[in-house]
């Protein structure tokens, strides 16, 4: 902040003139000395008192320079006051200001020092240290938005709201943030002639139809690199924005955007880690890929990544059944975050599923595929076994991942989940409806991991009867004669009813088709997803990204687990709605483990930034950006802003006048 | 000066009567000297609980005087009253109506009866009506009026001889001798006359009195002091009277402890001569150190002459003066 003043302006005749001012008032000062008459009785004694004083005059003489003095600073400062000098000053927000800080992945790149999130910070403080009155809100946004602090005059709950904006590892999405901004910006106005509570008895806090809602404009800054696709379809109404960039555009990264494991497809006992490097720099860049698995080191190489290029890499990884894969690039850049990268082999369990059917070859064809092998082990039992004491035992140990009844329910219910299959639940809740003919499906709830990829146009169903679950169930499958699949909850198990058999006995006890399905290829996909699903052998899914949401899975008879993220911290994740643990604090990058009780490792699965467009660190490349249909251009700094300094000095003044008063008038002693 | 007082002073003495309110005196405002707190206000100079108050006091002399009239008090020498002193042989010439018979039967010698005499006090009081008198609130020559009224009505009500008169009395033309309580209205209708502005110094005005009256009594000399020629030669004439001389020093707050501030031309109401000077602390301290000098100088001077002095401020009341530090001094009883 450098003194900027205009003095310089001023010709030397002008100066002159200036420079004459301090002589004119001495002169003035001693010409003057128009001394008010007071008439007093006798002036014997005040004569006396001042012959006594000559001796000593030299105060009094001093005490006179002393106002003399105050009044040439005073005349001075005045005189400066009407310079109009000035400083340089951060820009001041407006009466209202939001500040979008943008504190996703790429704002925690190093190119501005110390970081672009830090920088941004400082500049923003900046601003709230020369805030006038005005109040301001501050909003943190990475792929959602929070805000940090609403709208306050209070500089110090400002700067301390703005210290707490950590960086995160999320990717970048605006929109949000712009519309908790325009949201934040309504206020509601309640006109004057109506303030008072209406005579209806309307609750307070109710908008009546005459009170309007206005939108006060607020400036709006965007402090982010600006690795965000432009906002469409959002209008920002009475938001005046401003583009602060942060970073710099030619900034070269290279980062590792892919990071997976896949077994050998001839060699099955062999695993393969693969990765891609993808450079947004401009020239090609060498780096050495190191991978760590288990914590040990196991295979280095060093690949060049073309400019603005990706390259892909692959290590082979042997006689691994569990474990934990590490990727470091060497020698980092200036973005830290994507240089690393971790992936996890989990341990290959196999779900026990118990099938209670008096022989059902299609089904069981089902269930005996390559793929079916290997998610779980399937036990058959005859119905008439079902209600055995060691049957009965077991299916109350929670042993069992899954028990498929088929066309025929237990007396009670197995501490499993459970499906079942041209019969239901013996449990409150669940009933079947009448057996009817020729139900058409009509609709398949894809969304659930049950139904995934499974197609039943083609099938045809000869009778079957509509399914009614327990309050919270899902329907899965719809036909014209009701649902015909449902999935519901019970006590930390799901079970799922399917409306229809496969066979159907006529009255000589011969079996029929009922239904084509088993024909079709959805069958043995339905059959897989059953297994995958409700024999709890759920793979976590791999790319997991920082704030995602995991959904993890647990032995049937667990309520909580815990999950010990990469810095070692405990958390606590109980059973769902829909009776899967959801897993949502994923904001560290690295290797997540879940664990049972005893504090035994069941699985693991890793977190990594993986996205391409946050990699790509060059903060934007041109100047604006676009929000609906407005563009903005952007700025590397607020603007700086003249600050005057008149008004102190005039103020200054004015405190030397009173003080010059107060020495005149009280008779102050120098 | 309002007259009106002076006819409730006097109806005051049997009845109280309505109070008048504050006669503020006239500013001029084509003037463009200010004027240092002249007097506003001109209370009644004596009222009724005052005048109770007084009654019941006399005036003192320690030295014994010759009284010219019979009075109500006893003096050293023998005369005609009631009250028998003693005998003394009888001279030709003695008048035959105070010869004791009686012992005359009984002794065959002449004797001559003498009584006790009772004697007037004369009782004078010198008032300063220059224009520095005319100053604060009450102003002084109102409080020097207050004070004169009290102590001349304290000697009517015992039948001595009043005489007030100011610096400035012409020579031919004395102030009337007041005696007896019925000159009161007269005493105060005197007073009432008595305007600020005279031009006398102190020393001319003393130097005339003393050759006006020169018998014995007590003097009271109710002045401000501020005479630029000085106290001393007036009180040196005053040394030379055979009188009980008391000097009451009558000064108002404002010249205690002024209230001014700024850069000032001081301006003399007396003689217009102008002092100029910047208020400061170290200033106002040097006056009240001058002023304190001055005070004490008077007080040295007429002690050692033996005069009594007395400092009157003119915000201590006048029955408060008279009964309290005037009462200590001997002055009355």
């Amino acid at each position: 902040m450098g003194l900027e003043t205009t003095l310089s302006l001023l010709s030397w005749w002008q100066w002159s003139a200036l420079l004459l001012v301090p002589p004119a008032i001495v002169a003035l000062y001693f010409l003057k000395l128009k001394r008010q008459p007071l008439e007093v009785p006798s002036t014997y004694l005040w004569r006396k008192s001042i012959e006594d004083l000559h001796v000593n005059s030299l105060w009094q003489r001093m005490r006179q320079n002393l106002l003399l003095f105050m009044q040439l600073l005073l005349i001075l400062l005045l005189l400066l006051a009407l310079l109009r000098p000035s400083f340089r000053g951060a820009e001041t927000p407006g009466e209202r200001s939001i500040f979008l800080i943008d504190n996703s992945a790429s704002m925690s790149a190093t190119d501005a020092k110390p970081t672009r999130l830090e920088l941004a910070k400082q500049k923003v403080a900046a601003m709230i240290d020369s805030l006038d009155g005005g109040s301001v809100m501050l909003i943190s946004f990475s792929d959602n938005a929070h805000i940090e602090q609403g709208f306050t005059s209070s500089k110090r709950d400002l700067r301390r709201a703005l210290e707490a904006i950590a960086p995160t590892n999320r990717s970048t999405d605006l929109i949000e943030a712009l519309r908790v901004a325009a949201g934040r910006s309504y206020t509601v106005q309640l006109p004057s002639e109506n303030a008072a509570p209406s005579t209806t008895g309307e609750p307070k806090g109710q908008l009546n139809s005459d009170q309007t809602i206005d939108a006060i404009p607020a400036k709006l800054y965007i402090v982010s690199d600006g690795k965000f696709a432009d906002v469409q379809n959002f209008s920002l109404g009475s938001l005046e924005p401003t583009f602060l960039r942060i970073g710099l555009a030619d900034t070269g990264n290279v980062g590792i955007t892919t990071f997976a494991t896949r077994r050998n497809e001839e060699k099955p006992e062999k695993l393969q880690a693969f990765a891609r490097l993808e450079n947004s720099g401009d020239q090609p860049v060498e780096r050495r890929v190191d991978l760590d698995v288990d914590g040990q080191p196991r295979d280095s190489k060093t690949v060049t990544v073309p400019a603005r290029g990706g390259q892909g890499i692959q290590f082979d990884v042997d006689d691994v059944e569990t474990a934990a894969l590490h990727l470091k690039l060497s020698p980092g850049d200036s973005f830290t975050v994507d240089d690393e990268a971790w992936t996890v082999i989990n341990p290959h369990r196999l779900a026990r599923v118990l099938l209670v059917s008096p022989g059902n070859s299609l089904l069981e064809r089902a269930l005996n595929t390559a793929r079916a092998h290997e998610l779980a082990e399937v036990s058959v039992i005859s119905p008439d076994l079902m209600e055995s004491e060691e049957q009965r035992k077991l299916a109350a140990s929670g042993k069992i991942d899954l028990v498929i009844y088929d066309g025929r329910s237990p007396k009670t219910m197995p501490q499993a989940n459970t499906l079942f299959i041209g019969c239901t639940p013996p449990i409150e809740g669940w009933s079947a409806g009448e057996k009817q003919a020729g139900p058409q499906i009509i609709d398949i709830d894809h969304a659930h991991p049950i139904m995934q990829l499974v197609e039943m146009s083609d099938v045809y169903i000869a009778e079957g009867f509509a399914v009614n679950g327990p309050p919270g169930s899902q329907r899965l499958i719809d036909s014209n004669r009701g649902t015909l699949l449902a999935i519901g909850p019970r006590e930390g198990f799901e079970d799922a009813v399917l409306g229809f058999g496969f066979y159907t006995k006529d009255d000589k006890g011969e079996a029929t088709d009922n239904t084509t399905w088993p024909l079709r290829l959805s069958f043995p996909v339905f059959f897989h997803n059953i297994l995958e699903y409700l024999g709890g052998n759920r793979t976590v899914a791999t790319g997991i990204r920082a704030g995602s949401a995991v959904n993890l899975t647990a032995p049937a008879n667990l309520q909580i687990l815990q999950v010990r993220t990469p810095h070692g911290n405990l958390k606590d994740v109980s059973r769902g709605k829909l009776s899967t643990f959801q897993f949502s604090e994923t904001d560290e990058l690295g290797i997540y483990a879940v664990e049972g009780p005893d504090h035994k490792v069941t699985q693991r699965f890793a977190v990594n930034l993986f996205d391409p467009a946050e990699s790509d660190i060059r903060s934007r490349l041109e100047d604006s950006i676009k929000i609906g249909y407005e563009k903005i251009v952007g700025r590397a700094a607020p603007q700086p802003v003249r600050r005057d300094l008149w008004k102190w000095l005039v103020a200054l003044a004015l405190g030397l006048l009173l003080a010059e008063w107060y020495i005149y008038n009280r008779r102050v002693y120098i | 000066m309002p007259t009106a007082l002076c006819l409730e002073a006097v109806g005051a003495y049997g009845k109280f009567g309505g109070h008048q309110p504050p006669d503020v005196a006239a500013f001029e405002p084509h003037c463009p000297i200010r004027v240092f707190r002249m007097s506003t206000v001109s209370p009644t100079l004596l009222d009724p609980s005052l005048l109770a108050q007084l009654e019941k006091l006399e005036l003192v002399s320690r030295k014994i005087f010759r009284g010219r009239m019979k009075g109500e008090r006893r003096s050293k020498r023998k005369g005609q009253s009631v009250e028998f002193a003693d005998y003394r042989n009888y001279v030709a010439g003695d008048d035959l109506r105070y010869i004791d018979w009686n012992s005359y039967a009984r002794l065959d010698k002449l004797f001559l009866k003498m009584f006790l005499e009772e004697e007037d006090l004369h009782f004078y009081a010198l008032i300063d009506a220059s224009r520095s008198m005319d100053y604060g609130t009450p102003s002084k020559l109102h409080y020097a009026k207050q004070l004169a009224a009290s102590l001349g009505f304290i000697g009517l009500a015992r039948a001595d001889r009043v005489r007030i008169e100011t610096l400035g009395q012409p020579v031919g033309k004395p102030a009337p001798i007041l005696r007896g309580r019925k000159s009161l209205w007269r005493m105060v209708d005197h007073l009432n006359k008595i305007q600020a502005g005279e031009t006398a110094s102190l020393a001319e005005g003393v130097k005339n009195f003393c050759i006006r009256n020169s018998g014995k009594g007590i003097f009271v000399l109710i002045s401000d002091l501020m005479d630029k020629q000085g106290y001393e030669a007036a009180f040196r004439y005053l040394v030379s009277q055979q009188m009980d001389v008391y000097v009451i020093h009558v000064l108002s707050a404002e010249e205690i402890d002024p209230d001014v501030k700024g850069d000032l031309r001081l301006v003399d109401c007396e003689d217009q001569d102008s002092a100029e000077i910047t208020v400061s602390a170290p200033l106002l301290d040097r006056y009240r150190k001058t002023l304190a000098a001055f005070v004490d100088g008077a007080k040295t001077f007429c002690t050692r002459r033996g005069m009594n002095y007395l400092l009157a401020k003119n915000n201590v009341p006048v029955e408060q003066l008279v009964s309290s530090y005037l009462r200590q001094r001997g002055l009355v009883r």
